[in-house]
């Protein structure tokens, strides 16, 4: 179900123009900013705990580790986008 | 606008009363020392609750001479009725005991409560007791200072009997002091009068001091000094049984709908024992003088002839009460049902907001949010943990750690007053919303709502379940089970701590991905959870019978949690979650972070 949903919104930005493809990107960016700025805050707070509160230092370690792979997902999104975009750049300029 | 005034008023003819005849003021501070010492003596096996005194009540209330047994000697132990009084109430309510077993320890305590009249009577006014209690207070505020919770509690202990027995002292040289320019003895009366206006006299001063003991005291103190005669001083006793049922009530007010039938039933067996005794004032009184004379009593010593009155009266009610418990029980339960009074109301969906289909969803929404707000209240209050605790930054594991005892509430009641109505009425507007002309995106989102509001109502009917076997086993003594119960309250307070900041902060693109780590947190528990119980069978630490209930618990716990994070998911706006999309973990990319949290080969 995921997949089928994943290839929808992959085929809805293949339909889209570069400009709507180029903003998707920017707001994928955002987000991947976004995590990165909790990442940093959990990181200072694991800091504090890891001595104090072993449980609540193993709860932040957890998000932590799905703060990471949500990241990877994003990373790994913006590649996929970014080689189409240049993919369909370089027929686009072929084709001139 | 009365009761504001009703604390400045009492104090200030409290005040006005101890300027102006000074020979009251030892008399008061009898009362006031006397008082105080039962609220140490509260605290302090308030500090035991959870361990023995609580094991010990579950396992003797099985058999009804096992409850009067029990009522009786924990009353004497403790020297409070009402104490006792009120952990069986507690207990009742968070059904560890039956109604028949909670009303056999209430006639218990009863009779057990005449023994504090012996002890008065016989050692009270003939010893000094005020050279004990010196000593008691100097090791007991010792006591009090140590860090340790059970060796405060032991200090409260024995402040409180220090305190007691000062109290005894300061109203036995009241009395002597009162007496000099106050004669209550001019006031005495004879007859039914004097037995009807005694007795009610009794069940004042127990009812303003909030304890028949301290109401008993005063009788013989003055019987001592000649303030009151015999007879009258036997009404004041009747009284002081009626009195202390009142303290009960107030228990009852507070208390769910197993409470307040055991309230109801101590007041109607107050109410027959102080008829009964009113009735055979006269018959009983021969009795006493002939038992007196068997026991080696003197004919003039009338503080033990009190002592035996009480006892006499107290068994004769309980005698004549216990045939009829089982039909007392079955009359109560008939009459005391639970009525709807305080149903939850809406606050943010009515008629006018089905204009428009965008007004119509952010209705819905904040009615949604209200709804899992009641449900936050009431699933920390199922866990034992107060809903402040839950919205500071706590400690929870430790706030866990220090659960001495299991919150006594209905969460049947609960369930039907907070949850079930405001749910009722999110969906009937829902269903009224979508019989008018509506967008596509209004409908889907409201569909989701309702899902949300379901998934809220499945998690409160979860807690239902959880709560019976967190009663029973939550403050076990075999810290195994303890540890298990107490991983599963932390796991849930932390979930619901969790999603209650999610809720308060502004939605950004990854308020919705912090969900994934609450999914993620939940299987990891249940995992380690199930692991662990496998362990303990394996290495018999835990029966295969208390394991199955732990694992059902789990169970239970995985199910709330899964449902408070779909309704929370479907609450936070549309945008946030759109956003969030490309990043949500699937299912099994969280599977595969357990496996490598575990250990295992991806």
């Amino acid at each position: 179900m995921k997949a089928k949903k994943l290839l929808a919104l992959l085929s809805q930005f293949l339909d889209a123009d570069s400009k709507t493809q180029q903003e998707e990107i920017k707001s994928i960016r955002t987000v991947l900013k976004e995590l990165k700025n909790k990442e940093r805050d959990l990181r200072a707070k694991l800091a504090d705990k890891i001595d104090t509160d072993p449980e609540d230092a193993e709860a932040l370690q957890l998000k932590l580790d799905v703060i990471y792979a949500q990241r990877r997902k994003g990373v790994m999104k913006v590649h996929a986008l970014k080689r189409h975009l240049q993919t369909s750049e370089n027929t686009e300029t072929k084709s001139d | 606008m009365l009761r504001r005034f009703t604390l400045p008023l009492v104090l200030l003819f409290l005040a006005y009363v101890l300027w102006v005849g000074s020979e009251f003021m030892e008399l008061a501070l009898g009362v006031a020392f006397f008082i105080f010492g039962m609220i140490c003596l509260e605290d302090g096996f308030k500090t035991f609750a959870g361990g023995a005194l609580e094991t010990l009540l579950q396992n003797s209330t099985n058999r009804l001479w096992k409850s009067l047994l029990l009522g009786f000697t924990s009353t004497t132990l403790m020297q409070s009725s009402t104490l006792v009084s009120l952990i069986t109430i507690s207990f009742v309510s968070s059904e560890m005991i039956a109604l028949a077993g909670g009303i056999g320890i209430i006639l218990g305590a009863n009779i057990g409560t005449s023994t504090g009249a012996w002890l008065i009577a016989g050692l009270g006014l003939k010893v000094d007791i005020a050279s004990y209690a010196m000593p008691m207070l100097v090791f007991g505020v010792l006591l009090l200072m140590q860090k340790s919770k059970i060796i405060k509690g032991v200090g409260n202990l024995v402040l409180g009997v220090g305190f007691l027995f000062f109290g005894i002292h300061f109203m036995k040289e009241g009395f002597t002091a009162f007496q000099l320019g106050f004669d209550l003895s001019t006031y005495s009366m004879t007859g039914v009068y004097g037995v009807l206006l005694f007795t009610l006299i009794g069940t004042l001063i127990t009812f303003v001091m909030q304890s028949s003991h301290a109401t008993l005291l005063i009788v013989i103190a003055a019987l001592a000094v000649g303030q009151v005669s015999y007879e009258n001083a036997l009404a004041l006793s009747i009284g002081a049984s009626l009195g202390s049922a009142i303290s009960a009530v107030i228990a009852g007010f507070a208390a769910n709908l197993g409470g307040k039938r055991l309230a109801a039933a101590q007041v109607l067996f107050s109410l027959v024992t102080t008829l009964l005794a009113m009735l055979l004032i006269n018959p009983l009184m021969q009795l006493v003088d002939w038992m007196s004379s068997c026991l080696g009593i003197g004919a003039e010593d009338y503080l033990l002839k009190l002592a035996l009155f009480q006892t006499l009266f107290r068994v004769l009610g309980a005698v004549v009460f216990m045939p009829f418990i089982s039909q007392v029980e079955s009359f109560l339960i008939k009459v005391i049902r639970f009525v709807p009074k305080s149903i939850e109301q809406p606050i943010y969906i009515y008629p006018e907001v089905l204009e428009t289909p965008s007004t119509v969803v952010a209705a819905v929404r904040k009615e949604v949010q209200h709804l899992f707000d009641n449900a936050f209240g009431l699933l920390a209050s199922g866990l034992s943990l107060k809903r402040s605790t839950l919205e500071s930054e706590e400690s929870l594991s430790a706030a866990v750690k220090a659960t001495r005892r299991i919150f006594p509430i209905d969460v049947e009641n609960a369930y039907e007053e907070k949850i079930k109505s405001l749910h009722s009425e999110i969906i009937a507007f829902i269903s009224e919303a979508q019989m008018r002309e509506s967008t596509r995106a209004a409908t889907e989102e409201l569909y989701v709502l309702r899902q949300a509001s379901r998934d809220i109502v499945s998690a409160v009917k979860g807690m239902k379940h959880l709560h019976n076997n967190l009663s029973r086993y939550g403050l076990s003594a075999n810290l195994a089970v303890r540890d298990r119960y107490d991983q599963i309250r932390l796991q849930l307070a932390r979930l619901l701590r969790e999603l209650q900041v999610l809720l308060a902060e502004e939605p950004t693109s990854t308020t919705a991905l912090a969900l994934d780590s609450l999914r993620l947190s939940v299987q990891k528990a249940s995992r380690t959870m199930t692991d662990e119980l496998d362990e303990m069978i394996r290495y018999r630490r835990l029966t295969a019978n208390i394991a199955t209930s732990i694992m059902n618990d789990e169970n239970y716990v995985t199910d709330i949690a899964n449902n408070l994070i779909s309704a929370v998911h479907a609450l936070l706006t549309k945008e946030a979650q759109e956003t969030a999309e490309s990043f949500n973990l699937d299912d099994v990319e969280i599977q595969q972070l357990i496996d490598k949290e575990a250990g295992l080969p991806l």
